[in-house]
């Protein structure tokens, strides 16, 4: 436990490529545009109306809930078809079991293992409602994971969210 | 029709903002909609018109309301003539990236002070009565389709019926109904105005008198600003023995205006 305490440190999502599923028209990614700038820790939403995605920027050291941001897609009445993130690791340790628990976010590796970390990393989340129904229920038959399904599993005795990634 | 499939199939995209139905799809949360339509019916005995104005809720993703007034000049002069709710609940999303599947349930409540000359209940102005129904939305690349099914029950209307007046009870109601985006072909930003073409068909039957209709409405609608819809379109009837008819040959007119993450 002490283990991860010591090993982890400032942890950051600094922009994260969104695409959202069912836009048919600028008057749709308009409504997702302004219900994703309500959450207070993004600074900036650039949208692409021809792909239907946004590049989302973070704010510095802000508190970042990704799954605020498939709710607020969800709010206006879309659903997050793919989100690449771009995170910032600092000798993050995935663990044999391809796990790492970053100030207290704790993430699972589906192609990586036993491996160190550091600098500018991209990933996609994988978890339900992350990624189009079809493509979750494909990735589940081959996730190595008991928290694939709920998206939670209990480390370190407590009940946790845990999101799946894929290093890109 | 084979003109806009293949339009749809060489440049355009589906678009399900349709002009005489609603899809399956819902407003996005803590949204309201602002709707002002005129129709003119060209109809009994001579042109008549009705104004609605129309507000639009979104509760959750899932649950929007519309609350309609209805003023017309159909019996004489301009007046207010009723009001209409209704509710939509979005049960199914089963969304792909180039394709999606909705699907949603409906029910609307209406009050009319008007006297009933057709068996035609249309609870948009005419009849008091109640409706529900089912909408299927489905999104397949370059064609967007939507079904609805509903069944409505008129309140009765003896104290304002003149002797031999019509006096419907009940009435299924079907559409189909397809759209695509014409314009823009590559988006540039928010700004730049959207042209979509509609064609829907329109049907109802009268399960007592076996009386029926469907309507061909055809409609262009322009989305400025990314806010702002403006719909224009009309209904005639493509075949059909049901007597009297306001709904026969209608223009809409419609502008509406949208307001995002308004409510707290």
């Amino acid at each position: 436990m002490l283990f991860f305490a010591v090993n982890v440190s400032a942890q950051q999502i600094s922009t994260a490529d969104l695409q959202v599923t069912g836009l048919t028209c600028s008057m749709c990614s308009n409504a997702t545009q302004k219900s994703l700038e309500t959450l207070n820790f993004i600074s900036s939403v650039k949208p692409d109306l021809n792909k239907n995605t946004f590049i989302l920027t973070f704010k510095k050291d802000a508190n970042i809930n990704l799954d605020l941001v498939r709710k607020k897609v969800q709010d206006a009445g879309f659903s997050v078809g793919g989100l690449t993130a771009s995170f910032n690791f600092n000798q993050v340790k995935i663990d044999d079991k391809g796990q790492a628990v970053v100030d207290g976010n704790v993430y699972r590796f589906v192609n990586a293992k036993s491996k160190t970390l550091n600098g500018t990393v991209k990933a996609s989340i994988v978890d339900k409602n992350f990624i189009s129904g079809s493509a979750f229920k494909k990735q589940a038959t081959t996730a190595n994971s008991d928290a694939y399904a709920s998206g939670t599993g209990i480390v370190n005795g407590k009940k946790t969210r845990i999101f799946h990634l894929v290093l890109s | 029709m084979a003109l806009m499939i293949i339009g749809a199939y060489t440049n355009g995209f589906a678009q399900e903002l349709y002009v005489f139905t609603e899809p399956a799809s819902n407003m996005p949360t803590k949204s309201i909609g602002v709707r002002i339509t005129n129709e003119g019916m060209f109809n009994n005995p001579g042109f008549v018109s009705r104004t609605i104005p129309e507000v639009m809720i979104g509760f959750n993703k899932n649950l929007m309301m519309h609350a309609q007034a209805f003023l017309s000049d159909m019996d004489g002069k301009y007046r207010l003539e009723g009001g209409s709710l209704y509710a939509k609940y979005r049960f199914l999303s089963l969304d792909e990236a180039h394709s999606h599947l909705r699907a949603s349930a409906f029910g609307r409540v209406s009050t009319s002070k008007r006297p009933t000359y057709t068996r035609d209940i249309n609870l948009e102005g005419d009849n008091s009565g109640i409706q529900g129904g089912l909408i299927f939305t489905q999104l397949l690349h370059k064609l967007a389709l939507s079904t609805t099914l509903g069944y409505t029950h008129a309140f009765e209307n003896s104290d304002r019926q003149i002797a031999g007046m019509p006096q419907p009870k009940n009435m299924l109601s079907y559409s189909l109904s397809s759209g695509y985006l014409v314009l823009p072909v590559v988006y540039k930003d928010y700004k730049q105005p959207n042209f979509n073409v509609y064609l829907e068909l329109l049907g109802k039957t009268d399960p007592s008198s076996g009386q029926s209709y469907l309507d061909i409405a055809p409609a262009i609608q322009m989305i400025l600003n990314s806010t702002t819809r403006i719909d224009l379109g009309y209904r005639f009837q493509a075949t059909g023995n049901m007597a009297n008819r306001y709904t026969k040959n209608m223009y809409l007119l419609r502008a509406e205006f949208n307001f995002f993450n308004v409510l707290k």
